[in-house]
């Protein structure tokens, strides 16, 4: 297994801490007086979302996570499961939809998804950041209000309600970011 | 070559103001400025400081010095005069917000000083930076007490492990106690110690080069930190002065070093014969000048007091790594 000094925590790696893949999101470098320097970090579990802190004697080595990424265009969905193919080796993956989590009303067919392995197992899909979807619900538009501040609920597509302009109708194309679902423009 | 911007020459000026201001603070105090070595062949010993080696073109190996302790003190005791330095210091491994591997250090030594007067002494020098700020004393048991709920001389290791357990690896309850115990201040203690706030009688473990004495039937270290918003600014002590307790300490902290996988160092035997020849009794303190203006400029990361002209001797580009 790699290994890795406290020293060169960074945010954004990923680390195995009892037996368990986590992100690094957060690293203070604490020293007091002429005393023990410690890493105080904090860490979101890879699968799971869960924030916990841990404190490292600075200099200590901890394992790195297995992680791998590939870039993966979704094929079709089935009732349990969605099937992704990645486009180089047309690999195909099974992906339980119980990974997925809040993360199904981002799924659309023909678009490439980040999928995150640990040690050979997917364990998260990763959407891209914004998505073009088509508005299939929504009560109609208010004529002449085209200021944008005021919101009403939409339904997209893929089943995901957004709040967008009230000038927005069924059947128009909108760009939504994927990280908090808002609504980002017209298409 | 582009033109600094407004804050990075304000800080840059400010920088200039306060080293005149330090050296006036000093001058009217009759304390004399020196300027020892920051190449030194011996290194200090310390065991959580990391010492910068520096490879000479002889083959020789040479150190750069995390403080002018020993340096300074050789030269009390060759002459027994109060001194200062201002200087750039150099420590390894220390990267953070509030830590650089190169910082500017002011040093000074008083001697036959009461304990109390050297404290205030410290206390009117940080003024010079923080303003008029009335001063909370607090020993190293009552912080721990009034924050931790522990008291940190009956404390076992096990309860200082189950008072944090939640943000550590099981492998910790194995620590030792004073491992423990820094972490707990680290974490419990000194973010509530936002208002100037001295630190005394810490526990004698963590005496450094200071003397330790009893007080209410326990030995403590007469050793002070001082505090302001959370950060450590300064660290004095009642010199220790016999030579052969430093002795003692300097190969203890080896032995340390070895345990935690690092090298240990030959001693420094023209500081310990120094001592031998009489250290006069004095008082020493170290205070983080970078710190200090940091804070003066309402800043809460060290760039701020430093400025860019310090970018460790590197390009812009390299600056966000430390």
């Amino acid at each position: 297994m790699v290994q890795v000094s406290t020293n060169e925590f960074k945010i954004g790696m990923k680390v195995e801490i009892d037996r368990d893949p986590y992100l690094i999101v957060g690293n203070d470098f604490v020293k007091p007086g002429k005393g023990q320097p410690f890493n105080r970090t904090k860490l979101k579990h890879l699968i799971s979302g869960r924030v916990i802190e841990r404190t490292f004697k600075s200099g200590e080595r901890i394992d790195l996570a297995d992680i791998e990424e590939s870039k993966m265009r979704l094929l079709y969905r089935e009732p349990e499961s969605v099937v992704f193919m990645n486009d180089v080796t047309f690999d195909q993956l099974t992906v339980p939809k119980s990974l997925l989590a809040n993360k199904e009303q981002w799924l659309m067919e023909e678009t490439l998804y980040s999928i995150i392995f640990y040690k050979g197992q997917p364990i998260s899909v990763e959407p891209p950041t914004f998505l073009e979807m088509n508005i299939v619900e929504t009560t109609p538009g208010l004529r002449g209000d085209s200021s944008g501040r005021v919101l009403k609920p939409a339904k997209t597509e893929t089943g995901a309600i957004v709040q967008v302009p009230l000038f927005i109708e069924e059947g128009e194309k909108i760009k939504v970011d994927t990280r908090d679902g808002s609504y980002v423009g017209r298409v | 070559m582009t033109a600094p911007t407004s804050d990075a020459s304000n800080i840059l000026e400010k920088r200039a103001q306060f080293f005149e201001k330090v050296r006036r603070f000093f001058k009217n105090r009759s304390v004399l400025e020196v300027d020892c070595p920051a190449l030194c062949a011996s290194p200090s010993i310390d065991a959580h400081i990391d010492v910068m080696e520096v490879l000479l073109i002889d083959g020789q190996r040479a150190y750069l010095h995390p403080s002018p302790e020993y340096g300074m003190k050789r030269l009390l005791c060759a002459y027994g005069k109060d001194i200062y330095q201002m200087s750039h210091v150099f420590r390894d491994n220390e990267n953070g917000p509030l830590h650089k591997p190169e910082f500017t250090l002011v040093e000074w030594y008083r001697c036959n000083m009461p304990f109390s007067f050297f404290i205030e002494e410290t206390l009117n020098f940080i003024r010079l930076f923080l303003g008029k700020q009335k001063a909370i004393i607090l020993t190293y048991r009552e912080a721990l007490m009034r924050y931790a709920r522990i008291d940190p001389f009956h404390a076992s290791p096990q309860e200082l492990y189950s008072s944090m357990q939640e943000g550590l690896s099981p492998e910790a309850a194995l620590w030792d106690k004073e491992t423990l115990l820094q972490l707990l201040f680290s974490i419990h203690v000194e973010p509530h110690l936002k208002e100037l706030t001295v630190v005394i009688d810490y526990p004698k473990e963590q005496a450094a080069l200071s003397r330790v004495s009893m007080k209410e039937g326990i030995e403590v270290a007469e050793r002070f930190e001082v505090y302001y918003k959370g950060i450590e600014l300064a660290n004095g002590y009642h010199e220790l002065a016999d030579a052969k307790e430093q002795r003692a300490r300097l190969c203890k902290e080896n032995e340390k070093r070895i345990a935690l996988g690092k090298s240990s160092f030959p001693l420094d035997e023209g500081f310990l014969h120094a001592l031998e020849q009489g250290l006069p009794d004095c008082c020493g303190v170290a205070a983080g000048f970078d710190r200090l203006l940091m804070l003066h400029l309402g800043g809460a990361r060290l760039e701020k007091g430093i400025g860019h002209a310090h970018g460790h001797g590197r390009g812009h580009e390299r600056e966000e790594l430390f």
